[in-house]
Parts: C-alpha cells; structure tokens; sequence
C-alpha cells in the first residue's frame, strides 16, 4: 500500500508575510501578517469587504497575490498552485459551500484521502473517521447534493479532515446555520485542533462562536490589520471597537 | 478465506457490470444462434457502438467536459490499425503512393487495434495537457476544433488514407463474437475506471474543479488521465468498425457520427456507465427501426417525395425533448445495482473494527 501520511511539511507555523492584494484600484489586502501555530484556533474577523476571504483565497493558491510571502514552516507557497498548497499541508473550506454533489457523502469526504495517495481502503477507513467526528454517519450513502444544508457544511469540514492537512482555514463555517446548529459545529470543532496538531483559523461573523471558540484574534479592516491578541484583548481595541461599533462609541 | 470474504463483499457492492453485461451477452449468443444476416450486422454495430458510446462516457461522463473530439480519434485508430492489418497487395491496390516503410507491413488483427488504439492516446496525450487546461464552453470549442483539424488531416494526407476518397481493401475480422467480447469487456473497463482513485478524482473535479484543487486533486492531471484513455477506447474503437465495414472514408467520422454517439450517451445517461449501456441499446435498435419505417414508407410510395432524413430527425427531436425533460439522461448519474446504496455505506462501516473516538461522543453533550 501506499504511504499516505499527513502533512509531508510537519510545520509547527503557517506564516503569512507583509501579503498585498490589490483588484485593479483596490487594495484587498494591505501588507497583513500573520502567524497560526498547531494546535490554536485562530479567528479571523473584521466587517464586511475587509479582505478575509481574499486573505484565505491567497493564501490557498487560489488568488495570485502581488506582493508578500507564504510558508508553511519552512517551506514557501507564495503563489503556488492550489492543488500543491494543499497537498503541503493546508487545508480550506469556502464561503459558499462547494460539495461534489454528484458524489455520496462517503465519496465526498473519501476522496481527500485519495488525493493524498491513499488506497480507496485506507481512505475509507480515514473518511470514516472524519464523518464520525462530525457526526454524519447516518448519510455516508446519501449523494451530496440531497443533503439539508446545515449538513453540507459539515460534509465540507470532514472533507478538509480528511486531507489531514497541518492547518485548516474555514471561511464561515457558521454561515446560515441556527444557534442550535451552530452551538453544535462549536462543541465539535472546539478538541480537534488539540487532538490533531492542527492550526485552525476560522473566519466568521458570529461573534458568540468566534468569542468562545477562538484562542486568538486576528482584526481586519479595509485590508488592514487593526488588532491582534486574545478574545479579551482585541475587544478593548479603540480601532476595533471603532470598527464594529462606530466612531462614537469609540471614543465614549 | 478473509480475501475470500473481501472479495465477495466487493462484488455484492459492485453489481453494475455484472448485470449490464449478463442480457448483452444473452442476446450475442441468442443473435448468434438464431439470427439472421441482417440481425447479426445490427447486434454486432450495437456492440461496436457500445466501444465507442463507453470510451466517450470516461472522460465526458466523469470530467463533465462535452468531447467532439471522440470520433477524431476513432479515425485515427481506424486509418492506423488498417495500414498494420492490410496484405501488402491491398496496399500497393488501394494506397500507390504508401510510405515504403509501411509497405510490407503485414500484422494480426489484434496487435493491429492496439496499435490504432495506441496511436489515438498518443495524439489524445500528446494535445490532451494543454487543452485540459481549459473548462466549460472554451473547453469544448477547442475539442470541437480539435475534431476539425483531425478530419481535415484525414481528408488530406492522402499517402495513408487515399485522401477523400473510399479506402478499401481491409480484411472483415470484426465479427459478432469480438465485437460482443470487446463490447462487454468495455463495461467493465469503464466501470472500474469509475471507481479508481484516478476516476474518482476526476469526478470530484467534474462537480466542482475549485474543491478539488483545495484537497490536493491536480486537475489537469486527472482530465488528461481520462482523456487519454477516453482516445485509446476511442481509437480502438474505430479499429473494430474498421475492420467491420471494410471500406470507408473520412467523412465517416466527422459530424454525422459525432452526433450519432452523442445522443446515445445523452439519451441514456452522460453520468453513468449504465446510461451509456442503455443509451447504446435504445438509440441502435430505435433507429433500426425508424429507417426500416423510412424504407417501407418509401417503398409502398405513401409520400409523393421520398421521405429522406426521417430518422435523424425523430432523434434529434428525441434528444432536444430528453435534454428538455430529463437532461442527465434517462438513467442520470444512477447506477443499475442490486443492493441500494445504503447497503454500500453499510458495507463501508463493517470494514473497520475501530470504535467510535470517545470524545466525540463526548463533545455531542457538552
């Protein structure tokens, strides 16, 4: 059998250096850093079109960036391919889910596995796994595409699991999803980067998961960072505060 | 004795060719058996038909990427097998000007399609890792100009294939029995190629190519793989129809038969090996039957003109009406199977002897 073990990289950082984006006249992102160590849970916040989900789309390949550097611990991934970024290590879900909807769950979330060179046994193995951690084992025979929609999210996360990658970046995981729905997703995300070694950084607008779950934050404003530190921290922040709230109840 | 079990598990989980094949091979036989010269033409073209039907349904069926460039290559292995089967007298007959080193080139019929076969692969690799590159509409056009380019070579290069003109000559090897063996053995092909770690790539890419790069799916990578064995089955194909009609043209394979095998995967289901089976089956005989209504009609004169293109067009307005009401197909992307899908999962699960994690369990109470 082929060996199919995680993370070739085995980094302890995903290190995001001075990152510059610009559409046409637009500056996405303006000379941001950051750093997620395994193990954490990172949140990245910020107010609507402040450059989290360019940051994300950057960093995975996905948007070409125009100036800035990316590692994996040491290994650079500054404007590779996609496909290569994840096979270092990283793993992403997307703002809008993006499930293989002719697939069956079991496939959907097996074929990460695959990718990273595992015999369809073995993945299977894997896959099960990851759809027992996130609680899906009552739809692995179910296509993709039939599935409630607070379930496609899950199917997303167990899919990133299923890679193994060293870091895992999801972009609004709680998005549409109730208080119900979402206080589940917590209690399910909350041990694994422990029990996996992983990095997590989780983009999202629900403040109560982000406080709760989050080790660290990590504040965007029109592609600037404006704040860092832990939950307790970041909320005093005048710029933060300023941001989410308004000027005025910054300055009183 | 644990292999043994593995293995009847595996096939209880994978009836699908199985079953697509068993009636296939109960009418070859019975074809065979009892039927006459007509009947074993038609059933030996459906089998051929079904080469080429299955050979297009690995890479469109799993890609999602529409190919016009099919039939090319079933040109290509057609001319290339029938340059390597034919006696060195047909050649000096049919092909005066034939390179000398092709001349005395003298092969069985087999190695012949391999070789055609293997001669659509290499163009099909050879073109295949910058046209990958493409998706949706820019995609097919591309194809579509490959399909051009290819039967334009074919028109013109007349030293191998006497150029516009009747290539004749070629010895009928193609009878029912290898059509049918080659035909059933396909399903198989293409069922299995499904269920490979290739296959399965290919068809997460198929559903959405930005998710598949995320988990590490090279997808160009992945689309040539298919492509490139779309074009062998392709070529091989073409090889066996060859061998079959015995003379023929370029113009055979061109926009009347790119149409032709269209349908029938279109018809019967692009997503499935299923579909293409039953496509295959219903598109053959319902256009057997169509141009036997077409004959008769203009035999007992019933029109004042000749009734021309009947057929073509009741397919075509099948085809817009199935594209309309069900356009995965008749089938879709369902598998004929004889356990359900939940069996499948079940089946799954039973493989690992691994409890539940403990803290999961935990983590649903907190």
């Amino acid at each position: 059998m082929k060996d199919c073990e995680s993370g070739n990289s085995h980094a302890d950082h995903l290190i995001v250096e001075r990152v510059t984006k610009n559409f046409a006249g637009l500056r996405a992102l303006d000379s941001v850093s950051l750093n997620l160590k395994r193990g954490e849970i990172l949140g990245l916040i910020g107010p609507n079109g402040s450059g989290k989900t360019t940051l994300i789309n950057v960093i995975t390949g996905l948007l070409p960036l125009d100036s800035g550097r990316v590692f994996i611990g040491e290994v650079e991934i500054t404007n590779k391919p996609p496909y290569e970024i994840a096979r270092a290590g990283l793993g992403r879900t997307f703002q809008t889910i993006r499930l293989f909807r002719e697939l069956t769950v079991m496939e959907n979330v097996e074929v990460a596995a695959v990718s990273r060179g595992c015999s369809r046994k073995e993945a299977k193995r894997r896959a099960l796994q990851a759809i027992e951690e996130l609680g899906l084992e009552g739809w692995v025979g179910r296509l993709a595409g039939e599935l409630p929609y607070g379930l496609e999210r899950r199917v997303e996360i167990a899919r990133a699991f299923a890679l193994q990658p060293d870091f895992l970046l999801l972009d609004e995981p709680a998005a549409g999803l109730n208080e119900e729905e979402s206080d589940e997703l917590l209690n399910m995300l909350a041990p694994i980067p422990q029990r996996k070694g992983l990095g997590l950084l989780i983009v999202d607008h629900d403040m109560r998961l982000i406080m709760r779950l989050c080790h660290r934050l990590h504040v965007l404003s029109y592609g600037k960072t404006i704040g860092e530190g832990t939950p307790e921290e970041v909320r005093r922040i005048p710029q933060v505060i300023e941001a989410y709230l308004g000027k005025r109840a910054a300055g009183g | 004795m644990k292999t043994q079990n593995a293995i009847l598990l595996w096939l209880k989980s994978h009836t699908t060719p199985f079953l697509l094949s068993i009636p296939l091979l109960l009418l070859a036989v019975l074809v065979q058996a009892f039927g006459g010269t007509l009947l074993i033409r038609i059933v030996t073209v459906l089998f051929i038909n079904l080469v080429m039907v299955l050979g297009l349904q690995v890479f469109m069926g799993n890609s999602g990427i529409l190919n016009f460039a099919h039939i090319g290559f079933m040109g290509i292995g057609a001319y290339t097998s029938v340059l390597f089967s034919m006696t060195p007298q047909a050649k000096a007959a049919t092909l005066p000007d034939l390179y000398p080193f092709l001349r005395p080139i003298h092969l069985p019929f087999l190695p012949s399609l391999l070789i055609g076969a293997l001669a659509a692969a290499l163009v099909a690799a050879l073109v295949g890792y910058a046209l990958m590159r493409l998706s949706d509409a820019a995609a097919v056009i591309t194809l579509f100009a490959l399909l051009v380019i290819i039967h334009t070579i074919l028109v013109h290069w007349s030293i191998v294939t006497n150029g516009p003109r009747t290539l004749f000559g070629v010895d009928n090897y193609t009878t029912l029995g290898i059509s049918a063996f080659f035909g059933i053995l396909i399903i198989f092909i293409a069922y299995l190629f499904k269920e490979t770690p290739v296959g399965l790539k290919l068809r997460a890419s198929r559903d959405d190519r930005y998710a598949a790069a995320s988990i590490g799916i090279n997808v160009v990578q992945v689309r040539w793989a298919g492509f490139v064995l779309s074009a062998f089955l392709a070529g091989f194909g073409g090889g066996l129809w060859a061998h079959f009609i015995t003379s023929f043209s370029p113009y055979a394979f061109y926009l009347t038969e790119t149409f032709s095998i269209l349908s029938m995967l279109v018809i019967g289901g692009t997503g499935s090996v299923s579909g293409a089976v039953v496509g295959t089956v219903v598109v053959t005989f319902l256009r057997e039957a169509l141009r036997a209504i077409e004959n008769s009609a203009n035999i007992a004169g019933l029109f004042q003109n000749n009734l021309v293109g009947f057929t073509e067009v009741f397919l075509s307005i099948l085809l817009i009406l199935i594209l309309i009401y069900r356009p995965s197909g008749i089938l879709g992307s369902r598998e004929i199977r004889l356990t359900s899908e939940d069996l499948r999962s079940v089946t799954a699960s039973s493989q690992t002897d691994r409890p539940v994690p403990s803290s999961t369990k935990e983590g649903k109470h907190v």
